[in-house]
């Protein structure tokens, strides 16, 4: 090289780097973006049959508030106070407004505020929910990465057979067998209710191990058998051969070749698996006496409280929505590929 | 305009010393690879795919092992790599790299010996590189790993590398998917992350084999440079006679797992005394007549099947 051309070197490379710099930013804004063109179009439907409900449930505070046998100047009285008088669409609009702004509107049964009343009850769940999560994707890559890296052995079988095993248990079950043996014959956890981690995080955590294993048995279950199938089908791979060749020892390989491939499936598995999280927590909630957002849910939904369910509904879609969001722009960046499109 | 060398000097000064020293005594060079009357069984079926092949293989020399598909080329290979497939083995002969049998070795000992002294290329470029991490990081591990530098002066050693097997635009290569990618570049790629940690052998199993005509001439030729400016020993697999012939000094031709003929590229060519190896000029002959009146010619299925 000439010392005419030295000069254009750094410039060159901080082009290049510039380039790569947007390159990665790109990848990264159009995976927003193209996450966001879903969320939105799902969000608006997913409100609008949620708003819906009310007209098509046929349910009015009044009946809750004044019983059944009303009048109907009573009625119209107490509709007229709710603004359930005006017609669907401006309903509809101003509730969306409302949402927008996190105001969820007033309980019908107890003219509570329902944002409120769900933060207190998403914070029981979240916590359950989370710990639940925590545990399935510890346990399940343990699990899948044992299976894997000694499949066709006895392990793989006994792993294999475990996580099938595990996989057909429902939550109440094991959350009932759990309270059975290690609350009440154990008598290692409490059996029921909930400490906030505010006063104390031992308690906190004691409070919500049992209902979060209870949760978390499906996740493990489905997080290992999908890790350990992808990282079988990863290890069969070319690259695989192309990177022993090239020298590189079997835990490089594993760690940042084949894990990095094998992982996709299973993180697009606990996209899936959080709303049947929240889905689960009703059930579990109800056994282990938390007033969490599931029981939140299912009462509301038993005293015809409509606001309160559209809240809970609203809420769930956020959720879901948020954590698939999460879910796919972790995978852009572990598996680039999978963002080709096609 | 810097040569080839020039720039692998930058990447790599140690080895590039080694090598001169090799060529400096080169009266009785000491092989590098030598194959000794190698057997390959496949043990589930306990039958004998290979049946005794032979070759020495000296600093800078090329060999070419021809033959059609499933007559055992690549599993030779794969045996010189330690690489063979679940069930095979080598059943009797032996084979040593660097003067080491590899009949013993241990699996870190694999793992060093490969890539520092032994390595290869494949077929289908774009599925030996991992499809999560950019190419070029695929090049700079292989330079961290094995000869211990840092992030920085690994990424650069890289960038000289690609730059080195004549890709344009190096530095934009470096930070690009394998998706991205053509399979010439890709199979530039895969041979600059194949010789970063200098090897003195690499295998180039049907490496030309998926790519165009004038894409695949400008990877022999710069396999042929990498053979002569760095000393590197080739060994060249393919069905292709005419790949073997540009390339190589010696040619095994192999059938059913047998070697029909060996000797020096030109007698071979010349004069062929296997039935079989006539057939194979023969076909060719006919195959480069048929290209030459049809231009738009299909691949041989051969191409699909050998893998």
């Amino acid at each position: 090289m000439t010392t005419t051309e030295a000069p254009a070197v750094p410039d060159v490379r901080r082009t290049v780097a510039a380039a790569r710099a947007r390159h990665t930013v790109g990848r990264v804004l159009v995976t927003l973006a193209r996450s966001i063109a879903i969320f939105v179009p799902v969000f608006l439907v997913a409100t609008f049959v949620t708003f819906a409900l009310r007209a098509l449930s046929g349910l009015s505070p009044a009946r809750i508030q004044l019983g059944e046998d009303a009048t109907p100047e009573a009625i119209a009285r107490i509709e007229e106070q709710w603004g359930l008088n005006r017609p669907f669409l401006v309903q509809y609009g101003d509730w969306f407004n409302g949402v927008l702004h996190g105001q969820l509107g007033t309980s019908w049964t107890n003219g509570a505020d329902i944002s409120t009343l769900i933060g207190l009850g998403l914070g029981v769940s979240l916590s359950v929910a989370t710990f639940a999560l925590l545990i399935g994707v510890v346990a399940g890559f343990g699990l899948g990465t044992l299976a894997a890296l000694r499949r066709t052995t006895w392990i793989d079988r006994a792993v294999t057979g475990f996580v099938t095993a595990i996989s057909v248990m429902p939550a109440f079950v094991v959350g009932i067998v759990l309270v059975a043996v290690f609350a009440v014959g154990l008598g290692l956890f409490p059996s029921a209710g909930y400490i906030p981690a505010e006063q104390g995080f031992g308690p906190w955590l004691a409070h919500i191990t049992l209902p979060a294993i209870a949760l978390s048995f499906d996740v493990v279950a489905d997080v290992a058998r999908q890790l350990r199938s992808s990282l079988v089908a990863a290890y069969s791979e070319n690259y695989v051969t192309g990177a022993v060749v090239r020298g590189l020892s079997p835990r490089r390989i594993f760690f940042r070749h084949v894990l990095r491939n094998g992982l996709g499936p299973a993180l697009a598995t606990l996209g899936l698996k959080f709303p049947s999280l929240v889905g689960a927590s009703v059930v579990t909630e109800w056994i282990f006496g938390l007033q969490g957002f599931g029981r939140f849910a299912n009462d509301s939904a038993q005293a015809g409280d409509v606001p309160a369910v559209q809240g809970v509904l609203v809420v769930s879609i956020v959720l879901v929505v948020v954590f698939n969001l999460v879910v796919n722009l972790v995978l852009a960046r572990v598996t680039p590929a999978s963002q080709r499109g096609v | 305009m810097t040569t080839l060398s020039e720039k692998l000097h930058v990447v790599d000064v140690e080895a590039e010393a080694e090598r001169a020293e090799d060529t400096s005594v080169a009266a009785d060079p000491a092989p590098v690879l030598s194959v000794r009357d190698v057997r390959i069984s496949d043990r589930a079926g306990d039958r004998e795919i290979v049946h005794g092949v032979s070759f020495v293989l000296t600093p800078g020399r090329a060999v070419g092992i021809v033959g059609e598909s499933g007559s055992g080329k690549t599993l030779t290979c794969r045996a010189a790599l330690g690489i063979l497939p679940a069930h095979f083995e080598v059943s009797a002969g032996s084979i040593e790299i660097d003067g080491r049998d590899i009949a013993g070795l241990s699996s870190a000992e694999w793992t060093a010996l490969r890539g520092a002294t032994i390595s290869a290329v494949f077929q289908d470029p774009a599925s030996y590189l991992n499809p999560s991490i950019r190419v070029g990081a695929q090049v700079a591990e292989v330079i961290r790993v094995k000869k211990g530098v840092k992030r920085g002066e690994a990424r650069r050693q890289a960038i000289a590398l690609l730059r080195a097997v004549h890709l344009r635009d190096p530095e934009l290569v470096y930070s690009q998917y394998s998706f991205e990618l053509s399979g010439g570049m890709l199979q530039r790629v895969l041979i600059a992350a194949a010789i970063a940690a200098g090897p003195r052998i690499l295998i180039a199993d049907e490496a030309t084999t998926a790519l165009d005509v004038t894409v695949q001439a400008e990877i022999l030729d710069l396999l042929a440079d990498l053979r002569e400016e760095t000393g590197l020993a080739l060994v060249v697999v393919s069905h292709d006679l005419a790949v073997v012939a540009q390339l190589c000094d010696e040619v095994l031709v192999l059938r059913q797992g047998e070697v029909v003929e060996q000797g020096p590229t030109r007698q071979v060519l010349h004069d062929p005394q296997h039935e079989y190896t006539r057939l194979l000029i023969a076909e060719h002959e006919q195959y480069g007549l048929d290209k030459f009146l049809a231009p738009q010619l299909a691949p041989t299925p051969d191409s699909q099947e050998d893998a």
